[in-house]
């Protein structure tokens, strides 16, 4: 008869289904690892840029900022004298203000623009940049985690997993009860920027 | 809706499709032309290799080709910080390795991604593109052309434009040429043959934009724009995106109808010359404002 030969090819079928399926779940629990690992590397270059950046523009700035607080001083001289009317008060504010003056020649011709802004600019820019690429990498993680779970959980692969001892996993784990749930009254309002 | 598999395999079948048949075209034409008009047949065999040799060289260096046609150049991280950092971010989302990035220098704003595998992709923006979009905006644009990569229909777009796009290349090429060489008439009768061959090819243009429909579904973007958003998860980025590229009026230079069908949006808008002619025929793009829509209601 057939019989034997049906049901022997049903076997092979299954032990093929069932060793692929094996091989899927300890590659996606891999994954999962690698791509956990990959939050630590983010996080890890994150506080090796950030400070450093932090400090460079530090840099940039205190050299502008001197500048722009003598220049802030001289002018409120200025002012302060001119409305004392005494004629030795005015020069000492003038001669002060045109004392800045080749100062003010170094700081141009040493930047020959202001760089204060483009420092910002790419401040902000890795800022985003960095906190996108850690964004990211918990996707990954949820999106890996999500699969792997809907695997173990789904009808046939869920008896694979059984025989096997392949568990939920956590993925980022996040409270499921709390304040994330729930939008307050004042949270409905939109926010109002305040510089 | 298919899955990424299905469409990945269907991709990869109708790629071997266009190269089969663009052979057998070749191969098929060439019997046609060498028997009616009398002439040995070894011209048959000789245009089977080289028909060959054609897809062969279109396969691996399609990406090539068509950087080269569109005049682009590549990208840096310090001159396109954003590009660059939002392209690698998406890539890793994506899990496909960082494709090559190249710029057109070109206000008119537009994108596209070619290759033939993930290994070994492109992704291309103009410079006008990625001056007026931010960053959120340039994710869903990215995440579009990633998707065309993961699902390989960088591969099929690309062959369809080196095999089957070459024809209106050369009418184009060929009639430019006799355009500009009007002037000097001592080139006779060559001048004469090209111009035929060039109106012999631009006759062939409707035909040929069939085929590229044939091959190439709208529902094709529709799908990069539903799996694009699944990587930003953020459908909004690129519906605004698509507003703006919309707004914009300004036809690419560099796009021709060869490459139309690979841009994000129909770059062929508002030309009006002797390409923009037979733009409408080479229509490949679903209306952007359903696009919108799609993105805007998901």
């Amino acid at each position: 008869m057939n019989f034997p030969l049906l049901l022997l090819v049903a076997a092979v079928i299954i032990f093929f289904y069932v060793v692929s399926l094996y091989n899927w779940f300890q590659t996606a629990l891999t994954r999962i690892t690698a791509s956990i690992q990959d939050i630590g590397n983010q996080l890890k270059r994150q506080a090796s840029l950030i400070p450093n950046l932090e400090k460079s523009a530090k840099g940039y700035l205190k050299h502008e900022k001197g500048i722009y607080e003598a220049i802030v001083s001289a002018r409120k001289a200025v002012e302060k004298a001119s409305g004392s009317k005494d004629i030795s008060k005015i020069e000492a504010a003038s001669d002060a203000v045109s004392s800045l003056v080749p100062k003010l020649q170094i700081l141009v011709e040493s930047n020959p623009e202001m760089k204060g802004v483009e420092v910002i600019n790419k401040l902000m820019d890795e800022l985003r940049d960095t906190a996108d690429k850690l964004m990211y990498a918990r996707r990954v993680v949820i999106d890996l985690t999500a699969d792997f779970n809907a695997k173990v959980v789904t009808v046939p692969s869920n008896f694979v997993a059984m025989i096997f001892g392949f568990k939920m996993q956590k993925g980022l784990s996040t409270p499921v009860e709390g304040g994330h749930l729930e939008v307050s009254e004042a949270e409905t309002k939109e926010p109002k920027i305040d510089l | 809706m298919k899955n990424i598999y299905e469409q990945v395999d269907e991709n990869k079948f109708r790629s071997v499709v266009v190269i089969t048949s663009f052979i057998v075209f070749i191969t098929a034409a060439t019997y046609l032309i060498t028997y009616s008009l009398g002439y040995d047949l070894s011209a048959v065999g000789i245009a089977l290799v080289l028909s060959g040799i054609f897809s062969f060289i279109g396969y691996y260096n399609s990406d090539k080709i068509i950087l080269g046609i569109s005049g682009a150049s590549p990208a840096n991280k310090g001159d396109h910080f954003e590009f660059y950092t939002v392209t690698e971010n998406l890539a890793r989302v994506a899990r496909i390795p960082m494709p090559k990035l190249y710029v057109i220098d070109d206000t008119a704003m537009n994108a596209f991604a070619t290759g033939r595998d993930p290994e070994h992709a492109v992704v291309c923006a103009t410079t006008g593109i990625l001056s007026k979009l931010n960053r959120t905006e340039m994710e869903g644009v990215v995440a579009h052309e990633l998707s065309h990569i993961r699902n390989y229909d960088i591969r099929l777009m690309s062959i369809v434009t080196i095999l089957v796009g070459l024809v209106t290349l050369l009418a184009d090429i060929l009639l430019r040429t006799r355009m500009r060489g009007k002037s000097d008439r001592e080139e006779g009768n060559l001048g004469a043959i090209l111009m035929i061959a060039g109106i012999i090819m631009a006759l062939l243009s409707p035909l040929v934009a069939q085929l590229i429909q044939l091959a190439i579904s709208r529902r094709r973007e529709f799908f990069a724009d539903a799996s694009g958003a699944l990587l930003t998860k953020y459908p909004a980025g690129l519906a605004s995106a698509l507003e703006k590229i919309s707004a914009d009026k300004e036809p690419l230079e560099a796009a021709n109808k060869a490459t139309a069908h690979l841009y994000i949006a129909n770059p062929l808008k508002n030309h009006h010359d002797s390409i923009g002619w037979f733009a409408d025929l080479f229509n490949t793009h679903p209306p952007v404002k359903e696009r919108i829509k799609a993105l805007r209601a998901g």
